[in-house]
């Protein structure tokens, strides 16, 4: 079964009269455990599709299915408690809240899954230390460089251990070594656990060390190819 | 931990924000407690005379006395169960007139077993109740032992001889043999001494040309009736009607007609206190609406990733409500701990035999605290739906 199924995904806006096709019908499967980077152009939908697979969104027409579950039989709760449980974001600007420290920052999707932080606290600490910030556990995200905010940020997207994890040009903000690192821990992540994890970016290094690039271009899917020789297991 | 935070992360304008709701709870504490105290006395007001029918001369009488053989024709009504002559003097006479919630000090005569009947029982701090067959003894209420620094054994002549006193001004010496316990209302400032005492100094405040005509033994100026033991309000209206109709030469008044009139007094007083206070605090929360839209405007991303990560609209709501009710909370504590320690100094500075203006009972306690908690919750409400209505993509990417 696929991890992740989109069936003729449709999301229109209106703009006055004028009707915006961000996704126009896009059907694609993703397996438990891919590393698929989502590429195009800017306006392409990329970012819609991220949003309406994260569940932020409802689609026009069309279906998704996380895990098997439909989700257009959801309701607003239960697509909360969806994102709670299976999904984890990264968005290009970290998100992190500047009143927690990077522990409560690992933290805060805990607060919405019941008993999560009784049974969640000793997993926040040992992404931490997976991500290689056991030493700025305590420290505020104003102390954090670029690359260390987004390791935070996804520590913290796997706090609730989803099975799909979306990024949104995480590596937007920091320079070129930097974002090399934090492919190589998405990377690892995905290899240890199984994860799927779902990139949108522009940069089509990144994109080629995914071991799968779906295109898009005006809301349809271009092409959707596998990568060879990718650095994913 | 985190809504603590939120609320000290912008120092100066949550300071203001509390500052609104603590002159507001001040505001209410303060005027609260004037009301309470206010309304201490007349419950003691409503307590006495609900529970008694006051006797009078009939309206229009020229010398407002009442032949004491009254007192034995309405102890004949059906359904009386006692009846005591009573008199009463000011105690400072001549004293300016100073304004205060209280009654004045005053020298009252009557029959110590009257306190059996009545439903505002005195009770003694200090020694013990006036032997009817001594004269020359008072009791003192603690507001008029504490004006005069009294004790147990000392002696205080009265009434109290006026600065400018005429030349025929006469008064008598008396022993304090008891003093009362507070009951913040009428006893406190009243000096209690026996019937004959009582004759005495109706007999020294008579113009001297009649003086020696009237006899003092034979009159009194009222007589406070009680029915049988067991007897409502509404009996004892029906009892004040019998008597008019079997007793001449006498007017009773319905219970209900006094006590009505000191409820609505206190109604009216209470009304006007506490709406003061009341428009004081409501700005007060509107301030906290203000403060809780800023912090939504500031936080739009913050609520796009709660809601990215799994919060719910409830979860988002709960979050900003009780931000608000906290702001409540701590507003009105502090606004409270200030209006009680306020009215507390003014309290203890109040000069001697002037009662106290204020009084803080646990019902004041909760409404200002309970209040202050509640309108932080009101406040929050709709700021808080804004909060959880806004959706995640737009605040996720909202500069």
């Amino acid at each position: 079964m696929a991890d992740v199924r989109l069936v003729e995904l449709t999301k229109h806006y209106r703009r006055g009269t004028e009707v915006i096709r961000a996704l126009d019908g896009v059907t694609v499967d993703i397996e438990k455990g891919e590393f698929v980077a989502v590429v195009g152009r800017s306006g392409s939908g990329k970012t819609t599709m991220l949003d309406l697979m994260g569940l932020l969104l409802k689609p026009t027409s069309g279906s998704l299915f996380i895990d098997g579950i439909d989700t257009a039989r959801l309701g607003d709760r239960e697509r909360a408690h969806m994102r709670a449980r299976r999904v984890g974001f990264v968005f290009q600007e970290y998100n992190l809240l500047s009143g927690l420290n990077v522990l409560e920052n690992v933290m805060l999707p805990l607060r919405y899954v019941q008993n999560g932080k009784k049974t969640g606290a000793a997993r926040a600490v040992e992404l931490i230390d997976r991500v290689g910030l056991s030493d700025r556990i305590r420290h505020r995200p104003t102390e954090l460089s670029g690359g260390q905010a987004q390791r935070v940020a996804i520590a913290r997207s796997m706090v609730n251990s989803p099975s799909l994890i979306l990024l949104d040009e995480p590596t937007g903000a920091v320079d070129t070594e930097t974002a090399q690192q934090l492919v190589d821990l998405l990377k690892r992540l995905n290899r240890e656990d199984k994860v799927t994890i779902v990139i949108v970016t522009h940069d089509l290094d990144i994109a080629a060390q995914a071991n799968r690039n779906i295109r898009l271009k005006d809301g349809k899917v271009l092409a959707d190819e596998r990568v060879e020789a990718a650095g994913v297991a | 931990m985190e809504i603590v935070r939120n609320v000290t992360r912008h120092k100066l304008r949550s300071f203001l924000t509390i500052s609104g709701i603590v002159i507001g709870v001040l505001a209410l504490t303060t005027m609260g407690a004037l009301a309470e105290n206010f309304n201490a006395l007349l419950d003691g007001g409503v307590k006495y005379f609900g529970s008694s029918i006051q006797v009078g001369p009939p309206d229009g009488t020229s010398a407002p006395l009442l032949p004491i053989s009254k007192v034995d024709e309405i102890k004949q009504v059906a359904g009386v169960g006692a009846a005591f002559p009573t008199y009463s003097f000011q105690a400072k006479p001549g004293s300016a007139p100073s304004f205060s919630f209280g009654v004045p000090d005053t020298i009252v005569a009557g029959d110590p077993a009257e306190n059996d009947w009545a439903a505002l029982k005195i009770t003694y701090a200090q020694g013990h109740a006036l032997d009817t067959s001594t004269t020359g003894q008072v009791v003192l209420g603690s507001t008029i032992d504490k004006e005069f620094g009294k004790k147990i054994g000392d002696t205080i002549d009265l009434p109290i001889r006026p600065p400018d006193a005429k030349p025929d001004f006469v008064n008598h010496t008396f022993t304090v043999v008891g003093i009362l316990n507070v009951t913040r209302t009428a006893p406190d400032t009243f000096a209690y001494i026996n019937v004959v005492d009582g004759q005495t100094l109706l007999k020294d405040s008579l113009p001297a040309t009649i003086r020696d005509q009237i006899p003092v033994a034979q009159v009194a100026e009222a007589i406070d009736v009680y029915g049988r033991p067991g007897s409502s309000i509404s009996d004892l209206d029906k009892l004040a009607v019998q008597i008019n109709t079997q007793v001449s030469g006498v007017k009773a008044t319905k219970p209900s007609d006094i006590v009505n009139a000191f409820k609505s007094g206190g109604a009216i007083f209470t009304a006007i206190t506490t709406a003061a206070a009341l428009l004081a605090l409501i700005i007060g929360g509107l301030s906290v609406v203000n403060t809780m839209f800023m912090a939504v405007a500031e936080r739009v991303r913050e609520i796009g990733l709660k809601k990215a990560v799994g919060a719910t609209t409830l979860n988002i709501m709960g979050e900003f409500l009780f931000e608000a009710t906290l702001i409540g909370v701590v507003g009105g504590v502090v606004g409270y701990g200030l209006g009680a320690a306020i009215t507390v100094f003014l309290n203890a500075t109040t000069p001697p035999g002037q009662s106290t203006l204020f009084l803080i009972t646990p019902a004041l306690t909760i409404l200002a605290i309970g209040f202050a908690t509640v309108l932080g919750a009101l406040a929050g409400i709709l700021p808080a739906w804004r909060a959880a209505r806004l959706d995640p993509v737009t605040a996720l990417r909202n500069e």
